[in-house]
């Protein structure tokens, strides 16, 4: 080790070097949010059918939520329970109307081949691409320009621990980890920018490329991609009967509440 | 300052107006000729409060204003589908029905989907005296969009106004569904339940929306009852007292409480209680003819 003075930098480095670096990393990120918002294509209007199929396990689980406490009488109660049932086990809220005699049920769509599917890909795989490249770009350049450079010290001491963290690009073992070599600084500001794109472009941005790193465009939409409606209505014609056997109306004894409450039961 | 002093405060004005869904057009009017004779700059609200002005000018005649406000929304957000049931809303003040239909349906082939339009359409379809028809689209909008509490509440008057009092106990049934909270939308069901002659089940409502609204009173026995309660308690005694002279039977299969004679004294007692106050204005009318309607049997 050295004594207190062992390494000056030039104040051309800070300049020309330094600042630039995080300039245009910020630079680049609030680009890549307008470059997003650009990108994406406006909520693809659903036809009534759809919407209907979608929304239809909602009126199960509005009748299921207060079933134990529910505020409509046995007799509409169960009208609307069977009903639901007998709907479900039909498929009547199928977009495609309910499965014919004889025809073998379908599986999922191919996400390949349906092209609502291949829509949703193609947009996460653009928005992907805007996030990646410019990163690409960012790091061939300091890579090729400032290979080795050490431009910045902090001002406080840090374990050796740290030294593949800041002094990334620069293979000595004797340098004081306290030094920031190039390429360290550019991944210090790729991981910690986003609470000042925060600041500048609003919570809900698209600037931060970190957050995408373990995401990957085939992930997203599979997740919320097709589903089968068959079988979650199949599935919740036993949560209807669960909750028709636990359905208690909120109006029986009502009475005696009322009149226990004024001290006359 | 004043000005900005009466900016802000009718920005504030308009802002409660619309989280609170009211009408009042006339204030509202008032308030965003203000803010828009100020012509400040005031970022994004300023479009909600020119849709808010069109409303408003729609509503008390003032059409020239509203043209304007459409003017520069559409110019603002040419393909915007919100524009365009204002649009709708404007040709509804001045063309013919079935103009105004014609533009809705061609909206809705557009999207289908488009529950704004298709509202509009069914209201047209209702002012225009197509009942049927109205009712008709509403129960498709309802059975797409089911959660759609004021949908349901407007299928309910639509039926109580055709006489189909149980249609409507049943839409008012997906209302107290999705709304279980609310205890207006109970004694709506009370005395719709009444009115279509279910006696046993508008006495149980009654009490339903008893127990709701006086759920949280410290005192029970000395405080008078005080706005729906006071409603509710009088429904609870007419159903009692009817349901005695008469035991009727019920549509719902409701069974008539036990103690239905304990159940009448107490409302009774409530129901006094409520005109109790012993000032001596109009409420001293009022408490008269209360007391000989208690009496009456």
């Amino acid at each position: 080790m050295a004594g207190p003075a062992s390494l000056y930098l030039d104040p051309q480095i800070r300049d020309w070097v330094l600042f630039p670096i995080t300039l245009v990393m910020i630079l680049v990120g609030i680009l890549r949010h307008y470059v997003v918002i650009l990108l994406q294509s406006p909520p693809k209007k659903l036809p009534r059918e759809a919407v209907r199929e979608q929304r239809a396990l909602t009126r199960s689980q509005v009748l299921r939520a207060t079933s134990a406490n529910s505020p409509i009488p046995p007799t509409y109660y169960k009208s609307i329970s069977r009903h639901l049932y007998d709907a479900f086990e039909a498929g009547t809220y199928l977009k495609d109307g309910p499965p014919r005699e004889g025809e073998a049920p379908k599986g999922p769509p191919n996400p390949m081949t349906d092209p609502a599917a291949m829509d949703g890909m193609m947009a996460g795989m653009k928005t992907q691409m805007v996030m990646m490249v410019p990163q690409m770009v960012i790091m061939g350049w300091i890579n090729f320009f400032f290979q080795g450079f050490v431009l910045i010290k902090l001002p406080f001491p840090l374990t050796l621990g740290f030294k593949s963290m800041l002094q990334r690009g620069i293979e000595t073992t004797d340098m004081d980890v306290r030094w920031v070599s190039s390429l360290s600084w550019y991944f210090l500001n790729f991981f910690g920018l986003n609470g000042l794109y925060r600041l500048i472009l609003g919570g809900d941005n698209s600037a931060d490329s970190s957050r995408d790193m373990n995401a990957n465009a085939f992930a997203a939409p599979q997740a919320a991609g097709p589903q089968d409606f068959g079988k979650l209505f199949k599935a919740e014609k036993d949560n209807l009967e669960f909750a028709e056997g636990s359905y208690t109306w909120v109006g029986d004894g009502v009475e005696d509440r009322v009149l226990q409450r004024y001290g006359k039961a | 300052m004043m000005a900005l002093m009466s900016l802000a405060t009718a920005l504030d004005q308009l802002s409660t107006f619309r989280t609170n869904n009211s009408r009042s057009s006339q204030e509202t009017f008032k308030h965003a000729s203000v803010i828009i004779k100020s012509s400040q700059k005031i970022g994004d609200d300023g479009w909600a409060v020119l849709e808010q002005l069109f409303l408003a000018a729609v509503d008390i005649g003032r059409l020239d204003v509203a043209d304007e406000c459409l003017k520069q929304l559409s110019t603002q957000f040419p393909d915007s589908p919100r524009v365009e049931v204002l649009t709708g809303i404007r040709m509804e003040a001045t063309e013919s029905p079935d103009v105004v239909l014609q533009y809705y349906n061609g909206l809705l082939e557009a999207d289908s989907a488009n529950a704004a339009v298709w509202k509009r359409k069914i209201s047209v379809l209702r002012r225009t005296g197509k009942v049927e028809k109205a009712v008709e689209e509403l129960s498709q909008l309802l059975d797409t969009i089911y959660t759609d509490v004021d949908g349901w509440l407007e299928l309910a008057d639509l039926y109580a106004s055709c006489n189909q009092y149980t249609q409507a106990l049943q839409a008012l049934s997906h209302v107290l569904l999705l709304a279980s909270q609310n205890p207006f939308y109970f004694q709506q069901y009370a005395e719709t339940a009444y009115t279509a002659g279910d006696l046993p089940l508008a006495l149980k409502y009654h009490l339903i929306v008893v127990d709701m609204c006086e759920r949280d009173l410290d005192d029970i026995k000395t405080t008078p009852p005080t706005g729906l309660a006071v409603r509710a308690w009088m429904g609870v005694k007419l159903c009692a007292r009817r349901i005695i002279l008469h035991s009727p039977p019920s549509a719902s299969g409701t069974a008539i409480p036990k103690s239905i004679n304990v159940i009448e004294q107490l409302a009774t007692e409530r129901v006094l209680a409520a005109y109790s106050s012993s000032k001596r204005d109009k409420s001293a009318m009022n408490r008269e003819v209360v007391v000989s309607w208690v009496g009456a049997r």
